[in-house]
């Protein structure tokens, strides 16, 4: 995983700011291969209540998740029981490391 | 201090900025007369009209908010004598001077736009927070507008005319 303990600290400490402690969140993507460069950090955060602002709270984890990252690109896929299933969480689900 | 050259810079910036915003307006209130429900959002794939209403506010809100915020603003900072850096250096310079209200809700709503696109974004609740979300910012967008062509037409940046037609429109001066 290339995320350092101390990005791994300010994503989770986001999360639990912006969704409450029952929320969890993984990372997938181009960050679990350990031989890549760069590129955007994938998150799934799983949420255990319905979602009324879906957009709104990705765009919020993304844009206070990359402050502390000096601007990087960051993508969060939610789940939620309100929310569709997409390919995308299915990946995430399947390759996707819990950070903890 | 400003150079010929900045001056028409700035000129023609808000020239473009006052397009881009009664345009933005126009559209927005045409597609914003009914909601954006999941299941209209559901629906654009098919509903070629409205999914072309959709993509113009998308592409004019998208349009605005880079024109201020990339063009303008590093150009106006620059004319005012401030620091010009990275994009969120300069919203943070931005919310201080009073011409955005909100460096970090500024960038939510660039992330947001990511989520507007019809096309990409499978899930319908999505889709229809992120275009109404768009459509609650446009007024910010719009203030933001004016907040900046009052300032450039106080400084006498801009051409003078179009700058009062466009303060004057919204009550403003």
């Amino acid at each position: 995983m290339r995320l350092t303990d101390q990005q791994v600290a300010a994503i989770r400490q986001v999360v639990s700011t912006v969704c409450g402690d029952d929320a969890t969140v993984q990372l997938f993507g181009s960050r679990l291969d350990d031989d890549a460069r760069g590129g955007d950090v994938d998150l799934l955060v799983v949420l255990p209540e319905p979602v009324e602002r879906p957009a709104m709270l990705s765009a919020q984890l993304s844009a206070k998740i990359s402050r502390h990252m000096h601007g990087r690109s960051v993508d969060v896929v939610l789940s939620a029981p309100n929310l569709t299933t997409t390919p995308v969480h299915e990946i995430a689900a399947q390759e996707g490391v819990t950070l903890s | 201090m400003t150079d010929p050259a900045q001056r028409a810079r700035l000129a023609f910036l808000s020239r473009v900025i006052i397009k881009e915003t009664d345009h933005l307006l126009i559209t927005n209130g045409r597609v914003f007369s009914q909601p954006m429900t999941p299941e209209r959002a559901q629906r654009l794939t098919d509903d070629i009209e409205d999914s072309e209403q959709v993509d113009a506010f998308v592409s004019r809100f998208g349009r605005l908010q880079d024109t201020l915020g990339n063009r303008l603003l590093p150009e106006l900072l620059d004319a005012l004598g401030e620091s010009v850096g990275a994009v969120i250096d300069n919203l943070d310079r931005a919310e201080k001077l009073g011409l955005v209200s909100s460096a970090e809700q500024w960038i939510v709503v660039r992330r947001l736009r990511n989520q507007m696109v019809y096309e990409y974004i499978e899930s319908p609740s999505v889709l229809s927070d992120a275009l109404e979300s768009g459509h609650a910012f446009a007024s910010e967008l719009e203030a933001t507008s004016v907040t900046m062509i009052r300032m450039l037409g106080a400084h006498e940046w801009g051409d003078k005319a179009t700058i009062e037609k466009f303060l004057a429109a919204r009550g403003s001066s």
